[in-house]
């Protein structure tokens, strides 16, 4: 049997998975990422290798996320795909007949509506992170709670609190108002979770019609009071699946599976040494930044030139 | 006498003026200089001028007046007030004489085409030419023939993209954005090249008849009254049904089109649309997973639909 690796490596966590070529999870991981995505690889990789016996034969790497071409060159990934195509193959192979995907992560937020298994829209959030999952745990951190108990102490208010969403600063000033009025922390912490709500649907979807079935997923996904939230205010039911968190990471690996390229893969790469550098091309007034990616010294990649005098030769 | 040689700055209106704009000079005997395109140091030099609160492209044009300002007798700083009465422009096109005057030493020259005031493109180029010292007649022809070459090319450009609708397989998205932002290197230059690399057909928003415009906007809204907006909303009507998909291409803060894009994005459903924001971040991160995204997204829709 042949097996493929799914590697879903975010700003905030990273993600993997090995399926076999019926489709099945045979592993999982997820982690954080804590700013390093090319030791969290390593540890990510370290954690699948348990999971599976020695004799696996991994053919083929699929790679997603914000950090996916560095992790792609890593890995030699025979597919690294943008997240959002990612998400919507991995959700629509286990829910066939899915209509939207409404996803929070840690720094971005996205929208994607399918039909009959096919994406015909999709909408991400622009320049800025309100309402996202670093929005929730800065304001966490604000009421010395929990992030992780955030959405058990929503559930247990009764008149949520109204707090502005459109921008995480006047949030902010509005949520320490509302504290200094008096309203109780369960109150401001469901108005939280509905002003992510309303935040996402204005923002992100944008009017778009949602229809069921409607699945929830990314860090925030695992949220009740967010789950609670998005119910109350589209009124639908919203699934959350046990596995959403990975769906990146195996909409990639099915991509890596149906790409014609095979290519064997090893874990022994965890025992080489990256090393990326950034250095700026001065060869025109552009100044771009490229990139450069070693392995065990020998360079292996290099992106980031806009045009051919930043080439580098590999 | 040596030749006049006059400046014109590689940003804002010249991507829309441009043929006007070179072929008046030169009927006239100046000599013509254009600034290269922009740069990141373009930018950097542009910033030092300005308050955070200009737009990208404004930034951008400052630089290029900055690049301009030893190398010639006057830079051309337009003052555009309004095209069509009752409407408007960005208030940056009126300010951008005034705010070029005050920042940057160099001595300019300037039309003002304002037509709630009657001061309109002739009346405009005449005082230009007068005020270069060229004798009334010299002018009025140079600025007739200068009309005629600009129709000329504009209909060349026509006549491209009609062809390419007319003929090509691929998948078309329409670039809808102010043509100062689709044409320069640092906005939508890297866009654009990123979809052709990607097969796509591009088909620019600014090309396009505008002999229907008034009909073909009233279908997406009746209320606008920025000209430029109007011309991109008359665009998307006009383009929309034979289009795979639709980017708005825009600019940080861009007021009109905050509002423009928005209403766009609300009322023209049938189409996938989507919207990039550009603005100083060095990273294109962003921008190519939703390019990339968006791609995927066409295809399987086209894949579907055959």
């Amino acid at each position: 049997m042949e097996y493929f690796l799914g590697v879903d490596i975010g700003s905030i966590s990273t993600k993997g998975v090995i399926i076999d070529s019926n489709l099945n999870i045979i592993a999982n991981s997820y982690l954080w990422t804590k700013g390093n995505p090319v030791d969290s690889i390593k540890r990510l990789l370290n954690d699948l290798k348990k999971q599976v016996s020695d004799d696996i034969k991994i053919v083929g790497v699929g790679t997603t996320g914000s950090a996916r071409k560095l992790i792609g060159a890593m890995l030699k990934a025979s597919v690294v795909k943008n997240e959002i195509t990612a998400h919507a193959v991995g959700t629509s192979t286990l829910y066939p007949d899915v209509r939207t995907i409404l996803e929070i992560g840690g720094q971005d937020s996205k929208i994607i509506l399918l039909k009959d298994g096919i994406v015909t829209d999709y909408n991400m959030n622009t320049l800025c992170a309100a309402g996202t999952g670093s929005f929730l745990s800065s304001q966490a951190k604000r009421l010395d709670v929990l992030v992780e108990d955030f959405g058990k102490i929503a559930l247990t208010s009764k008149n949520p609190a109204k707090i502005a969403a459109r921008c995480t600063v006047f949030a902010e000033s509005d949520l320490v108002h509302k504290a200094q009025m008096g309203y109780k922390k369960e109150d401001i912490i469901a108005g939280l979770c509905y002003s992510v709500c309303n935040n996402y649907l204005s923002n992100v979807a944008k009017g778009k019609k949602i229809e069921e079935p409607i699945i929830f997923q990314g860090g925030v996904s695992k949220n009740i009071g967010v789950q609670k939230a998005f119910k109350d205010i589209i009124g639908k039911d919203i699934i959350v699946d046990k596995f959403g968190h990975l769906m990146g990471a195996y909409g990639v690996s099915i991509l890596a599976l149906k790409s014609k390229e095979r290519r064997e893969f090893t874990f022994s790469v965890t025992d080489d040494d990256f090393e990326t550098k950034g250095i700026t091309c001065n060869k025109c007034g552009n100044n771009c930044e490229i990139v450069l990616v070693k392995q065990n010294n020998k360079l292996i990649d290099a992106w980031g030139n806009r045009c051919e005098n930043g080439q580098v030769k590999i | 006498m040596d030749k006049i040689t006059i400046g014109i700055p590689r940003a804002l209106l010249y991507y829309k003026y441009k043929d006007l704009w070179i072929n008046f000079f030169e009927k006239l005997g100046c000599n013509v200089i254009v600034s290269p395109c922009s740069t990141k140091e373009t930018l950097e030099n542009g910033k030092k001028y300005l308050n955070d609160e200009a737009c990208l492209s404004i930034k951008i044009y400052m630089g290029h007046v900055d690049y301009l300002k030893d190398k010639c007798d006057y830079v051309l700083v337009p003052r555009y007030v309004s095209l069509v009465k009752h409407e408007k422009l960005c208030t940056n096109f009126s300010c951008l004489y005034d705010l070029v005057r005050n920042k940057i030493d160099v001595p300019i020259i300037n039309y003002n085409i304002d037509i709630d005031k009657k001061e309109d493109e002739f009346y405009a180029f005449t005082g230009m030419g007068l005020a270069l010292g060229f004798k009334y007649a010299k002018v009025v022809k140079a600025y007739k023939d200068a009309k005629k070459d600009e129709k000329i090319s504009s209909d060349k450009r026509l006549l491209k993209q009609k062809s390419i609708l007319g003929s090509s397989k691929n998948i078309k998205i329409l670039v809808a954005g102010h043509p100062y932002n689709m044409y320069d290197n640092l906005i939508g230059k890297p866009i654009i090249e990123f979809l052709k690399k990607n097969n796509i057909e591009v088909i620019y928003a600014d090309i396009y008849d505008k002999k229907y415009l008034k009909s073909e906007v009233e279908r997406i809204t009746k209320r606008n009254y920025w000209t430029f907006n109007k011309e991109l909303i008359g665009s998307i009507s006009h383009h929309k049904k034979r289009m795979d998909g639709i980017i708005l291409l825009t600019v940080f803060p861009c007021g009109p089109d905050s509002l423009s894009n928005e209403m766009i994005i609300r009322n023209v459903l049938d189409v996938p649309i989507i919207q990039l924001v550009i603005d100083e971040l060095d990273s294109e991160a962003g921008i190519i997973t939703r390019l990339e995204s968006f791609i995927d997204i066409l295809n399987e829709r086209r894949q579907v639909h055959e």
